[in-house]
C-alpha cells in the first residue's frame, strides 16, 4: 500500500480588483470585436448589456454599441467586417498597428513586439496565423497582462504600461480615429467609439502609474 | 507617494465606471481568440497568448 502524501501543493491564484478585471473585459471585447466577425451570442449579450456609469465618452460610446448591437446580426456584422478589414486585395481600414505606427523593412513593429513578447515570457498561439501586430492579437495580450491566465500572474502596471505606450495605444488609437469617420463604418463606428474612449482612459490611467 | 499614486489610479478608474458587471457579462460568452477560430477568448480562459514553458516553470518555484 503506497502512503499518501499529507498535504497537497496549494498553488496561490492572486484576486484581481475589479477594476483590473473589467479592464481585462475591455481588451477580451475589443479582442472579440476586431479579430473577426462577432457571433451572434456575442451581439445579443451586448444588446442586454447594461449602462456603463462614470466617465462620459465611455459611457457614451458604450450605450451606441450596445444601440447599435440591438439592430444588428451576425450576417450583417460579418459583411461589414470583411468590406472593411478583409475583403479583396487592400483592405479599406488597415487592422494593423504598423500601418499606423510606421513599419520600415528593418525592425518592423512585428519584430519589436516578438522582442517584447519574449521579454514578457509570453509566447504566441501556434494557431495563430494574423501578424504579431494584429490589433486583435495585442488586445488580447494586454488582456493577458491585466489579468494573468492560469499558471501565469498578472503582469506589473509597469509592464502593463511599457507594452501599451510601445506597442498598442498609438496603433489603435489612431486606428479607431480612422475607423470612426470611415464613412462605409456602421456598426464598427460604434465598436470604433468604444475602443478609442478605452484607450484614452488607457492612456491616462498610465499616467499615474 | 506609491500608495497614493496607486488609489488615485484606482479611484480614477473607477469613476471611469470600470467596475461594474456590464462588460463582463458581454464577454462571457460567443467571443473568439486570436489563437484560433474556436477557442474561448472570455476573460479568465486560455487564448491566442499564453505564458512559456519556462516561465511557468519559474513561477512554479515562486509557490508557497
Amino acid at each position: 500500500m503506497s502512503a499518501q502524501p499529507a498535504v497537497a501543493p496549494v498553488a496561490l491564484q492572486r484576486m484581481v480588483p475589479p477594476e483590473e478585471a473589467a479592464r481585462a473585459d475591455f481588451y477580451a471585447l475589443l479582442a472579440s470585436l476586431f479579430v473577426g466577425p462577432p457571433a451572434q451570442e456575442l451581439i445579443a449579450h451586448l444588446a442586454a448589456a447594461r449602462p456603463i456609469e462614470g466617465e462620459r465618452a465611455l459611457a457614451r460610446a458604450w450605450l451606441g454599441l450596445t444601440q447599435a448591437s440591438a439592430a444588428m446580426d451576425s450576417d450583417a456584422a460579418a459583411i461589414e467586417y470583411d468590406e472593411l478589414f478583409a475583403g479583396v486585395g487592400k483592405a479599406r481600414v488597415s487592422i494593423f498597428a504598423g500601418y499606423y505606427t510606421g513599419a520600415p523593412a528593418r525592425d518592423h513593429p512585428r519584430i519589436r513586439i516578438q522582442a517584447a513578447l519574449a521579454g514578457l515570457g509570453l509566447v504566441r498561439d501556434p494557431r495563430a496565423t494574423e501578424p504579431e501586430d494584429h490589433l486583435a492579437g495585442l488586445f488580447e495580450v494586454m488582456r493577458v497582462l491585466v489579468a494573468g491566465v492560469p499558471g501565469r500572474p498578472a503582469a506589473s502596471l509597469a509592464d502593463q504600461k511599457r507594452f501599451f505606450e510601445e506597442h498598442v495605444g498609438p496603433g489603435a488609437t489612431k486606428f479607431f480615429a480612422a475607423l470612426a469617420v470611415f464613412p462605409q463604418a456602421n456598426y464598427y463606428r460604434h465598436a470604433a467609439g468604444v475602443g478609442a474612449a478605452f484607450m484614452a482612459l488607457e492612456s491616462e490611467s498610465f499616467l499615474l502609474v | 507617494m506609491k500608495a497614493t499614486k496607486t488609489t488615485n489610479r484606482r479611484n480614477f478608474l473607477l469613476a471611469a465606471g470600470l467596475g461594474g458587471a456590464g462588460v463582463a457579462v458581454a464577454v462571457a460568452t460567443g467571443t473568439k481568440a486570436v489563437g484560433g477560430k474556436k477557442a474561448a477568448a472570455a476573460a479568465g480562459q486560455p487564448s491566442g497568448y499564453h505564458a512559456s514553458e519556462h516561465i511557468l516553470k519559474y513561477y512554479k518555484t515562486t509557490e508557497v
